[in-house]
């Protein structure tokens, strides 16, 4: 057994070694210590990364050697590893990039509160996406919401409480359907692990036995991992968790956590239940339905948002609908796009999330459009990150978001007949609807302040540290906007190594 | 030449204004220095074109079978030398246009670094490269919009963003179409469609074909997706008359050549539904431009609308899905170029040196800018389809593909009829004009005029070249159609 | 070559001296000088043209837009008696505004658009294909609009925007034609006889029928051919009278010419007769030629009245094309030479009596006779001849229509034909020579004390005697011109 395949674990636990050893610490050594974890962690993920490429196959690690069903497994696999990387270096963007917020918005002895929930959050991500253990990843589940919803609330504004409470029971909600689904799947299996479970599955499919408490958990597993990643409808507790706690906070909630459960649903079609059951379930019609819905009605919201924050957050439930409507397409090819997507996402929505910030300090904190106007020319990186942002979400050639909307719509053409044309057509209308809320920030934060009356706001700079934050993440964009093909490469293998 | 020189007027007018914008020159250096810079450009490219490479230049490698890439062939190598021929000459005019403006060096960054997206759109070998451009096209030429900075101006540039992103988002559609469904993205004469692949879907690809033609057509202003055109004509009249009667416009109305000839190819789509509709778009079009152009009283704006009409008679070629077809398409691409830039250059000027915006103000003023209202009478009279003029050989080319294309769908037909009716209210449009401003009433108040005169030479010189050449190139234009006819033909 | 550079000079000559004037307003500091070098312009041209029309028939192209698209010239018979006919009224028509044009303003401009009408008149008249005949048509369209809003009042420049908006309009219904003709391999060149009944050509006939007319329509309103006349009464009267003498009695005549070179010349008459075509064509001609002198015998300003008559008088000689036979043929071509020297005089006259008086109201010009004796009689005259009295020319052509009429048997029309002739030449005495009758016989309450004479000087006076002259001795000898005339005529057909 090689050393790097104990990296995975070891990332874990560190995480979590990190969060209690922060517990007396000051809130600048918690800071230092966080990242110099999350920083070992990505880079940890990326030796993992290389070395199952270079192996080209999955394997399984035992924690403490105890065979199942005793112990706890994890499986690591080309998607894994590479969702790890890009979650850690993103989560290490999000905290440089808000790190100057952290310090104002929170209460300096609670400092380094946050930071240990920032080490349990990894580390349940990290859980999350390498778990392959059902049970494990439902453990996980909870101790991502507490931390998700601590880090919403620890601004300790009327606001960001009230919004913490919203998450937290939408959540609960949803981790109580899975929970419940968790249950039958194991009444009628008799498995928690996943290979085992999987393979009792099939037979049960081919015996045709449980057939309608099959599909009750299909349903209570989905909907109840759709609920906690923000599908439309149940989206409502998004914006304002998202635009009501610190900016890292909303950057992590937006980029990573909503998109950690989509992978554990995706990875529990495959390894679990079959992709070709959920196929035959129907219930991927169900997701692409509310998929374009949402890809619609999160766009209007986001237009009708009166705040950038609260705009952002609302994008954020427009592309969850790309996300599930790629998954709902029922082809491989479909689920590549889907996830790419959550990859383009995350680097794209973190650098939103920091450029705004970066923008609305450079004009009173004042969150509302006609403050922003000029905002560009008093912090330009930020107003450039926010452009790079905006027109990758709204497709332009070159940067990520084109390729994920091309690897959609190609995907769209190979899928049902029947979902071809509203595919597409959903995609064009999504995007002029993007295109007119966010270029229509885009050409504000550009207009310069001209007559006497106008706000004029501060010139800033930025920290060293968040200006590098926005400097890797618009580079992050143009990579994948032009040399996507080994990154859909490793996708496509990582599906199959699934299967 | 090797292909690598295709990358040059791409990229050297985006860096050149990159650099600029960190130069911070004073005036007339920077002015030198883009004159030069633009002129090397333009020598650049059109040696490019003396000297066809003709293999291709890869750039990046998107996915699979996706590659933004260059090449120079027929069609692009008309639509970059039409560019390359204009825009020192626009450049030269805006220099004496914006003198008075604000922030005069962002707007040349922003003016010069289109010269090279627009040059990107004419070189694209494929349509995923063309796309890209025809994006970036957008984003660049919007802060040439907002330039004045008035609210108006504001809200122009964002209706044009959205119409432009949201066209070239249905366009896309088109684009993952050929992907799938054609042997090849790269620009093939005839089409790329796999007729095998496509199998029974010829009905969606037709719908996928009308939708594009929308999309791209957008930029080129067809009906109902005009309004944006009028409402930018508050931009400054350079980037008006270049962007909005050459580069942004044409553009779009190069792309439907492309996505009809290149793409889907003229023989999938002659005869079909499909067919109909889109010469329908371009005729209803043409008369709603030339209606409402007569009804405007701002000058700018009604040539705006005029742009409008006269685009369509470029997409109302090409809509004939034959070699003459997109012969008047090309032919008209052309000289409605230059003759629109002559008569946007002259309103300008009338702008520039009266300010005078409205029709109804210019009695007499013909004789106090001689030069600038001869080169508008000529461009104008072009524009009618007077003989003796360009306009008049390539609106007879239009007539003869709709004749022609009349002989198997008499619905062609009606396009002449569209033609002449338009003709006719270009002459109503630009003869009020003109007469006013040659033969003003009697009434009229002398004094309003006092003190005007003809600009400086930076503005006469491309007037005059203007006039020069729709003279020219209306009493001799064989030479020039036969270079247009074997691009047509898809033989060059 | 040699008459290709002739030919070139003739019609560059007086454009060049035209944009020459254009470009030298008001520095011409001695007024004779100019006129003098204005006559030489007139002179020199009219040389030139009386040469080219002795050279023979030529044909050949002066120059090619693009390869399908060529300017071809052609000389024939039909191009010389247009030829003749304008460059003598537009000398003498010239001569007359030497003096006139002293009572308006900026006559450089006048008088440069003026010869800039010449020299594309004389290019007009030598089209030889269709694409030629249309570019010359409409540059004459866009060259004699200065000539119509010259005074630059409100209503002059507002009539020459009709003016303008109807020949465009006409002329690109024309042009549909021409479109679809060159499309289906007719319009390279002019040929006798016509050439749609060739096999080359592939138009369908329902079609062709169609565009057929809508040329016609189309060049037709030149010719103030109803429903498309409304401009003529417009633009007429409010332009300096030589240039209205002009405009109606050789602008309005290359409608007429098209409208020949169309059906004689593309068509045939072969192909025509019988059709639709020739019955609309003959009703159209037949109402506008009520109609206008019913309108001239309604009108009461003097210029108005003529233009009226031009109205109804030019569509004698389109009703007399519409025949499609040699009859109607020779009476069409004579008309159109004595109405043109008939309604130049007329003009002139109308402008003489402008000119010295200030009188535009008919009702005004009692006793103007006793005044302006000379300028009365040649008025008088001529209005003999154009109402048709033997034997005076206007009779000459109105017989051969007549006579034109009845051999085609066509039913119904052969008749209504001269029946509408004749009322209309009722109609014509009853507008021209009460005129007269106040003129000379202003009654007894006239007040002879107060009598001035008021005659023009000779400037004036000789253009308007040698139309006169002209008008009387083609009435009187006849023979030899209608026996040209008949001879090309037959040509044609």
């Amino acid at each position: 057994m090689s050393f790097v395949q104990n990296f995975p674990c070891f990332s874990i636990v560190l995480c979590m070694v990190a969060g209690i050893l922060s517990t007396p610490m000051k809130g600048k050594q918690a800071k230092n210590l966080t990242l110099v974890v999350v920083t070992l962690v990505a880079l940890m993920s990326i030796a993992t990364l290389g070395y199952v490429i270079g192996t080209g196959e999955s394997y399984t690690y035992m924690m403490g050697r105890f065979p199942a069903p005793w112990g706890n497994e994890i499986r690591v696999g080309i998607l894994e590893a590479l969702t790890a990387t890009v979650f850690a270096l993103v989560m290490l963007f999000s905290l440089l990039g808000g790190m100057d917020h952290v310090f104002k918005d929170i209460n300096e002895s609670k400092i380094n509160l946050y930071f240990i929930l920032v080490d349990l959050l990894l580390s349940s991500l990290l859980a999350i996406i390498y778990t392959n253990d059902l049970f494990t990843g439902y453990v996980f589940v909870e101790i991502n919401t507490i931390a998700a919803c601590g880090m919403i609330m620890i601004r300790e504004s009327g606001r960001s409480l009230i919004a913490a409470t919203r998450y937290m029971v939408m959540s609960l909600i949803g981790s109580g359907l899975f929970l419940i689904s968790l249950a039958m799947l194991y009444d009628i299996t008799g498995h928690l692990l996943m290979e085992d479970a999987h393979e009792a599955m099939i037979r049960l499919t081919q015996s045709g036995q449980y057939e309608i408490p099959l599909l009750v958990i299909i349903s209570l597993l989905t909907v109840g991992l759709a609920i906690k990643s923000g599908l439309y409808p149940f989206h409502s507790w998004m914006p304002d968790a998202y635009g009501y706690s610190t900016i890292s906070s909303s950057s992590i909630l937006s980029s990573l956590v909503s998109k950690s459960y989509i992978i554990l649903l995706i990875k529990i079609f495959y390894r679990v239940i079959g992709f070709d059951t959920i196929i035959t379930s129907k219930i991927v019609n169900v997701l692409f339905v509310f998929g374009l819905i949402g890809m619609i009605m999160g766009s209007v919201s986001a237009i009708m948002a009166k705040d950038i924050y609260k705009m952002i957050a609302y994008s954020s439930v427009a592309q969850i609908g790309y996300v599930y409507m790629g998954i709902g397409l029922a082809t491989e090819a479909g689920m590549a796009a889907a996830i790419f997507h959550i990859l383009t996402h995350a680097i794209t929505k973190s650098l939103l999330f920091l450029s705004a910030k970066g923008l609305n300090d450079a004009s009173g904190r004042k969150r509302v459009y006609p403050a922003l106007q000029g905002a560009a020319f008093r912090n330009p990186l930020a107003g450039a990150a926010f452009a790079v942002g905006s027109l990758s979400m709204v497709g332009i050639p070159m940067l990520a978001g084109f390729i994920s909307k091309i690897l959609f719509a190609t995907s769209a053409l190979g899928s049902d007949p029947k979902k071809v044309l509203p595919t597409l057509i959903v995609l064009s209308v999504s995007t002029i609807l993007n295109a007119v809320y966010f270029l229509h920030t885009v050409v504000r934060i550009y207009t310069p302040v001209g007559e006497p009356g106008e706000f004029k706001g501060v010139r800033i700079h930025m920290a060293v540290g968040a200006a590098a934050a926005l400097f890797c993440l618009i580079a992050l964009n143009f990579v994948l906007g032009l040399y996507s093909q080994p990154i859909t490469d490793l996708i496509q293998q990582g599906i199959q190594m699934f299967a | 030449m090797s292909s690598v020189w295709l990358i040059i007027p791409v990229v050297l007018p985006i860096l050149g204004g990159a650099l600029l914008s960190l130069l911070r020159l004073p005036d007339k250096k920077r002015n030198l220095f883009l004159e030069i810079l633009v002129l090397v450009n333009s020598a650049i490219a059109i040696a490019c074109i003396c000297n066809r490479p003709t293999e291709e230049l890869i750039l990046f490698q998107l996915t699979g079978n996706l590659d933004f890439a260059l090449r120079l062939d027929g069609l692009g190598s008309v639509f970059a030398c039409l560019v390359a021929i204009l825009w020192p000459l626009a450049t030269l005019y805006a220099f004496e246009y914006m003198r008075h403006e604000e922030r005069t060096t962002s707007f040349f960054v922003f003016y010069t670094m289109t010269y090279g997206v627009t040059m990107g759109i004419a070189l694209a070998e494929n349509l995923v490269t063309m796309y890209l451009f025809y994006e970036l096209l957008t984003l660049v030429s919007v802060y040439l919009v907002m330039h004045p900075m008035t609210k108006k101006a504001i809200r122009a540039s964002r209706t044009y963003l959205y119409y432009s992103i949201g066209g070239a988002a249905f366009a896309f559609i088109s684009l993952i179409f050929i992907i799938v469904l054609g042997n090849t993205t790269d620009f093939t004469y005839g089409g790329v469609l796999n007729l095998v692949k496509i199998g029974g879907n010829t009905q969606i690809m037709l719908f996928v074909y009308l939708m594009a033609f929308w999309g791209f057509g957008v930029k080129a202003a067809v009906f109902p997706f005009q309004g944006w055109l009028p409402k930018a004509s508050v931009a400054p009249t350079p980037v008006t008359a270049l962007l909005h009667a050459v580069a942004v416009v044409k553009s779009g109305a190069f792309a439907v050549m492309r996505l009809t000839y290149y793409c889907f190819g003229a023989d999938f789509i002659r005869g079909t539904w499909a067919h109909f509709l889109v010469m329908s778009i371009a005729m209803i079009s043409i008369i709603y431009g030339s209606t409402m152009a007569v009804k405007e009283t701002h000058f700018k704006r009604r040539l705006a609308f005029s742009t409008i009409s006269n685009l369509s008679y470029i997409l109302l070629g090409v809509t004939m899905m034959s070699p003459l077809g997109l012969l008047a398409g090309l032919s008209h691409l052309v000289f409605h170029a230059i003759m629109k830039i002559g008569s946007f250059f002259s309103a300008g000027a009338v702008l520039h040196q009266s300010h005078k915006e409205y029709v109804d103000e210019l009695d007499g003023i013909a004789y106090r800018m001689p030069v600038v209202f001869t080169a508008f009478t000529v461009c104008g009279l072009s524009l009618i389809g007077i003989p003796g003029f360009a306009g008049f050989i390539s609106k007879w080319n239009i007539a003869a593909a709709a004749m022609e294309a009349g002989r198997d769908i008499p619905y062609a037909y009606a396009a002449v009829g569209v033609l002449l009716y338009s003709a006719l209210m270009t002459a109503v449009y630009i003869l009020t004009a003109a007469v006013r401003a040659w033969f003003p009433d009697q009434g009229s108040d002398a004094d309003a005029l006092k003190g005007v005169q003809d600009p400086n030479w930076e503005m006469k010189l491309p007037l005059i070249l203007f006039m020069v050449t729709v003279i020219v190139l209306g009493l001799g234009s064989e030479p020039l159609m036969e270079i247009l006819r074997t691009v047509a033909e898809g033989s060059f | 070559m040699t008459v290709a550079y002739l030919l070139g000079a003739a019609i560059l000559l007086p454009i060049l001296a035209g944009f020459l004037l254009l470009f030298t307003q008001g520095k011409w500091k001695n007024r004779t000088v100019k006129c003098l070098f204005l006559f030489l312009v007139f002179v020199i041209t009219t040389i030139f043209s009386v040469k080219l029309m002795l050279v023979g028939d030529y044909q050949f192209p002066l120059w090619k837009l693009t390869d399908t698209l060529e300017v071809l010239v052609r000389m024939d018979h039909l191009t010389r008696l247009f030829l003749g006919m304008t460059v003598a009224a537009w000398t003498l028509g010239g001569v007359f505004a030497f003096e006139y044009m002293k009572h308006e303003q900026k006559e450089d401009r006048y008088f440069g658009f003026y010869l800039i009408v010449l020299g594309v008149l004389i290019a007009l008249d030598h089209a030889g294909n269709l694409v030629t005949l249309y570019l010359f048509f409409e540059l004459m369209t866009l060259t004699s609009l200065p000539l119509v809003l010259h005074n630059l009042s409100h209503e002059a420049v507002m009539a020459g925007l009709k003016y303008l908006f109807y020949s465009v309009a006409g002329a690109f219904a024309a042009l549909f034609g021409i479109f679809y003709l060159y499309s289906h391999g007719a319009g390279s060149m002019f040929a006798e006889g016509g050439y749609l009944a060739d096999i080359s050509y592939t138009g369908s006939q329902g079609m062709t029928l169609l565009v057929l007319f809508l040329m016609i329509l189309g060049f037709g309103t030149k010719a103030g051919m109803f429903p498309m006349h409304g401009w003529l009464p417009t633009a007429h009267p409010v332009a300096p009278a030589p240039a209205s003498a002009v405009l109606s009695g050789i602008i309005t005549k290359s409608g007429v010419l098209a409208i020949i070179r169309v059906v004689f010349y593309t068509a045939g008459a072969d192909y025509l007769r019988g059709t639709w075509v020739q019955y609309a064509w003959m009703t159209l001609t037949l109402i506008t030629v009520f109609m206008g002198s019913m309108m001239a015998y309604k009108e009461q300003v003097l210029k108005k009245r003529l233009a009226y008559s031009t109205v109804s008088q030019v569509s004698y000689i389109l009703f007399g094309l519409s025949l499609l036979n040699v009859s109607g043929i020779v009476g069409a071509l004579s008309h159109f030479v004595f109405h043109s020297v008939v309604k130049n005089c007329l003009f002139l006259c109308a402008g003489a009596v402008i000119y010295k008086t200030g009188k535009t109201m008919v009702k005004d010009l009692k006793g103007i006779g006793k005044e302006m004796p000379i300028t009365m009689w040649c008025f008088t005259l001529v209005s003999v001849t154009l109402v048709g009295i033997p034997p005076t020319s206007g009779f000459v052509s109105k017989w051969y229509l007549a006579t034109g009429s009845l051999e085609t048997g066509m039913t119904g029309y052969a008749w209504a034909g001269p029946i509408i002739l004749l009322l209309s030449a009722m109609l014509t005495a009853g507008y021209l020579l009460p005129v007269s009758i106040l003129a000379f016989f202003p009654g007894h309450q006239y007040d002879y004390e107060q009598v001035q004479k008021r005659e023009p000087n000779l400037l004036m006076l000789v253009p308007m005697g040698l139309f006169t002259i002209a008008a009387v001795v083609f009435g009187i000898f006849p023979g030899t011109f209608m026996n040209y005339l008949q001879k090309i005529a037959m040509t044609v057909l």
